[in-house]
């Protein structure tokens, strides 16, 4: 028997979705396409420079939108979605470290990542690439939640699971060692006092 | 001034959060990053960070949204097949298990008597006082096993669709 036939076509609108999930119910496939627009580049970039790997970044984003779409979660809106799918990304990222045999960033050079990007990026990368290297994958989280995504100390407790009192010192401390590692760098020698 | 909490750190993160910085900022404010390291770390960290990210998302290869509605609409269906299976299983296992102790303990109750076990199923209709029940007529039951296998069975049907029936519940 064909696939086509066993299987409804979601995508044309000719079959009623799976029963009992709010994210099926709430999500058709145009809004999916919309939110998929808006959040996709942000959460490839935080996985791509929190893993150093781009084939990574790319399979575990793939991974988090398939789980966000099975996943029965609230109807908040799409600050809470995209918060949502930033949990979800985050644990998978955590669950591909703990894997044994999985690579760290410290074993990437930073060429890998960068062999992709034209100069500017390149350039960015160069700059942000050697302190990333240095820092703990948990800082590297942290860090990129605050001050790449704009996050809360609450909803970075809320993607990272972490407790939220806590965040305020764990992401001083991160954020006091990436300045001194970005201070290090030439390219930064004239850029801050 | 402390370096570790500065009162001005808010209002130079939404600077920074709006893209504002440096450019909306007066002059007294930037004075005051120049000397509080607390601001300047956040100033370093926060550019540095947002220009990754800017690099990145524009290198970003973005994969088609609907291949993977398609792939989510797969695995919702699976897991709906898998959900639906699992009390059938469930039940199909508890039967296996209740009719191999029951085949277990009629084997073991008839070695302790000596395997009189054709003499013990003609007994039961008289036992179990069905006689007025039975036809004067009826068939031989020198069989035996056209007795016990269809209890058996029922006694298998039956617990298995009680265990159905709890998981389904469940």
């Amino acid at each position: 028997m064909p696939l086509e036939s066993t299987i409804p076509n979601v995508l044309a609108g000719d079959a009623p979705l799976v029963a009992g999930s709010p994210a099926c119910r709430d999500m058709d496939s145009e809004a999916f396409a919309g939110f998929y627009e808006r959040s996709a580049r942000s959460l490839w970039a935080y996985l791509a420079r929190v893993s150093a790997d781009p084939a990574l970044a790319e399979d575990l984003m793939q991974e988090s939108y398939v789980r966000f779409l099975c996943a029965a979660h609230p109807n908040d809106g799409e600050v809470a979605a995209r918060r949502y799918l930033f949990r979800i990304a985050t644990n998978l990222l955590r669950d591909h470290w703990r894997r044994p045999g999985s690579s760290s960033i410290q074993d990437l050079p930073e060429e890998y990542f960068a062999a992709a990007a034209n100069s500017a990026q390149a350039d960015s990368q160069a700059m942000l690439g050697p302190a990333m290297r240095q820092l703990r994958q948990r800082d590297r989280q942290l860090l990129w939640l605050a001050y790449a995504e704009g996050y809360s100390h609450r909803e970075i407790a809320e993607v990272t699971g972490l407790a939220s009192a806590s965040i305020r010192l764990l992401l001083f401390r991160a954020r006091r060692k990436a300045a001194r590692l970005l201070r290090q760098e030439p390219s930064n020698q004239g850029r801050q006092p | 001034m402390n370096p570790f909490v500065c009162p001005r750190e808010r209002e130079v993160a939404e600077l920074l959060r709006l893209g504002q910085w440096p450019h909306a900022v007066s002059p007294e404010l930037r004075a005051h990053r120049a000397a509080c390291r607390a601001c300047s770390e956040l100033v370093l960290v926060t550019q540095s960070f947002q220009q990754a990210r800017a690099a990145a998302a524009a290198a970003t290869p973005l994969q088609s949204a609907g291949a993977l509605w398609w792939r989510a609409q797969l695995r919702r269906r699976n897991e709906a097949i898998e959900r639906i299976n699992k009390p059938i299983l469930g039940a199909q296992i508890f039967a296996f298990v209740v009719t191999v102790a029951v085949a277990a303990g009629v084997l073991a109750w008839q070695v302790h008597r000596g395997f009189h076990f054709l003499a013990w199923i003609e007994s039961l209709p008289v036992a179990l006082h069905l006689d007025a029940l039975l036809p004067a007529a009826r068939p031989d039951f020198s069989g035996g096993l056209m007795l016990l296998l269809p209890i058996l069975a029922t006694l298998a049907l039956v617990s298995g669709v009680v265990v159905y029936l709890a998981s389904e519940k469940q």
